[in-house]
């Protein structure tokens, strides 16, 4: 079967996406391009990535891409989201924040922006952003583990791979169980219910993208341009 | 102490009357309301007047949420499309009828309300919308309980009674991190917390005709789920009356049990 690869916060750098694919083409077997979000940021016109990722080059991989949470502040701010503003990014990083992220962005990739969709469901596997709860959710490796099963429930997945955080790791629920007991008018219940095999991985953001191929379910970490490129780590 | 907790009254006068006079007889001075003060049921204002009489804490559910902020439920939290006409019926009958004084009670009713340890919500933490079935995913109902910091969480929005207890619950995780040689292993040993859905006072739908509520002894910990007879025939008498859809009436008068309820009843609606 083939690779996926899964990148995310490239936060309008072109430069960095060049570079991924052209690391992607490198590698042997990798079919697939996601991209988890954070296409765009404050920090630098996004124009040119966005313009590259909705008409890729003919020797591009084809990106799939969903939003994330900065597509999710410029949205909200202009009135894609009802009501909402972006209060989270006002609140995390101020009022010019707000004003950058603005001007980094053409009006004309508004619907674009406005048209992907929440996150992938490949497989028996979720390809978000943030969580099943939330685009902001940052699931990370000290999360606890009630809430990363929370949120592998919701989906009904065996596997939830998360930007957010832009860590990389895998946490794997390996054990465990749980006891119910409940009464109601028709008399009482007792059930035990096991921890379900279920992983939750942490592709990375920016230079840090991820391999991952659906049938061993090995994972490889790999650093844009990075020394360590060539001793990606692979987890299987 | 003993105090009381009821839910979901549903503009039902009759039975919230005989629910209040089921408290009263057991010398309980406490009570507190899960919310779904109106909707379905024929007499909003008295209802909603009763419960400021009485001065009973409450929190807002979805029915109150939805009469203040226009309809808010998507189509899918209704099992058919049939459903979903009637529920509209009953909400613009309900917003057209209610004074805006006591609109202006549920406008500014809580979400939640909080007593040391013991939650209480209309729905879940979460949501007044989401259901927290007996059968719900036990580490997904944990997780609902222990984000939220209570030990003991009341819901209702089921309309079906029940009380869980969720113990010696653990969690084994393997942790592979990037710049890590062998991953890391460890064990989360989860808390004992419980899950206590107070049915329905005005709309019950656990199989019976009867109101539920139910009673919490601080002391001791213990539930115990009560079910109280009302006049069913007048209620269904005024549902009629009032020119609200005549199936209401239909199944108060049979305690149906699965009765208007959503099919995927984990849903959260986010329109």
């Amino acid at each position: 079967m083939e690779r996926w690869a899964l990148v995310s916060g490239l936060q309008g750098d072109l430069d960095l996406y060049e570079q991924i694919q052209k690391e992607l083409k490198q590698q042997r077997g990798v079919a697939n391009l996601f991209v988890l979000g954070d296409l765009i940021g404050s920090q630098r016109k996004c124009n040119a990535l966005l313009e590259r990722l909705r008409q890729p080059k003919r020797a591009d991989l084809q990106p799939d891409c969903i939003y994330g949470w900065w597509e999710e502040q410029l949205l909200a701010e202009c009135g894609y989201r009802g009501e909402r503003k972006a209060e989270a990014l006002r609140a995390e990083q101020g009022e010019a924040a707000v004003g950058e992220l603005l001007a980094a962005v053409d009006a004309d990739h508004l619907n674009w922006l406005a048209s992907l969709q929440f996150g992938f469901i490949e497989l028996d596997c979720a390809l978000i952003h943030g969580s099943s709860a939330d685009v902001g959710d940052r699931l990370t490796e000290d999360t606890s583990a009630l809430v990363l099963l929370d949120r592998l429930t919701r989906l009904d997945v065996n596997r939830l791979f998360t930007a957010r955080c832009r860590r990389q790791f895998r946490l794997e629920l390996s054990g465990g169980s749980i006891q119910s007991h409940v009464k109601d008018h028709a008399g009482e219940q007792q059930s035990e219910q096991a921890v379900p095999k279920r992983s939750v991985i942490g592709i990375g953001g920016g230079r840090h993208y991820t391999l991952y191929d659906p049938a061993t379910d090995h994972i490889e970490f790999r650093i844009a341009g990075g020394p360590s490129n060539a001793s990606g780590r692979g987890f299987g | 102490m003993n105090h009381a907790v009821i839910s979901c009254l549903h503009a039902n006068l009759a039975a919230v009357e005989a629910v209040l006079d089921d408290i009263d007889s057991q010398g309980i001075q406490t009570t507190t309301c899960l919310g779904d003060l109106v909707g379905y049921g024929p007499q909003p204002n008295e209802v909603v007047e009763l419960v400021r009489q009485r001065e009973i804490p409450s929190c807002q559910g979805c029915w109150d949420e939805d009469i203040i902020d226009g309809l808010n439920a998507c189509e899918c939290s209704y099992p058919s499309q049939l459903a979903e006409r009637r529920g509209h019926r009953a909400h613009h009958w309900t917003a057209d009828l209610l004074t805006e004084e006591n609109k202006a009670f549920l406008a500014e009713l809580p979400m939640t309300l909080r007593r040391d340890k013991l939650l209480f919500v209309h729905g879940s933490p979460n949501s007044q919308h989401e259901y927290l079935l007996p059968d719900m995913n036990a580490f997904a109902a944990l997780e609902r309980v222990e984000t939220a910091g209570a030990e003991t969480l009341f819901c209702g929005h089921t309309h079906q009674p029940y009380v869980r207890e969720l113990r010696q619950g653990s969690i084994r995780v393997k942790v592979q991190q990037r710049d890590q040689g062998a991953p890391t292993e460890q064990e989360l040993e989860l808390p004992m917390r419980r899950i206590v859905n107070a049915g329905s006072v005005g709309e019950p739908r656990h199989g019976s005709t009867k109101a539920t509520y139910v009673i919490h002894n601080d002391d001791t910990g213990e539930v115990t789920i009560r079910e109280v007879d009302y006049n069913v025939a007048k209620t269904c008498r005024a549902i009629v009356d009032a020119g609200l859809p005549e199936v209401f009436a239909w199944r108060l008068s049979h305690g149906f049990e699965y009765a208007e309820r959503a099919e995927d009843a984990s849903h959260v609606c986010e329109r």
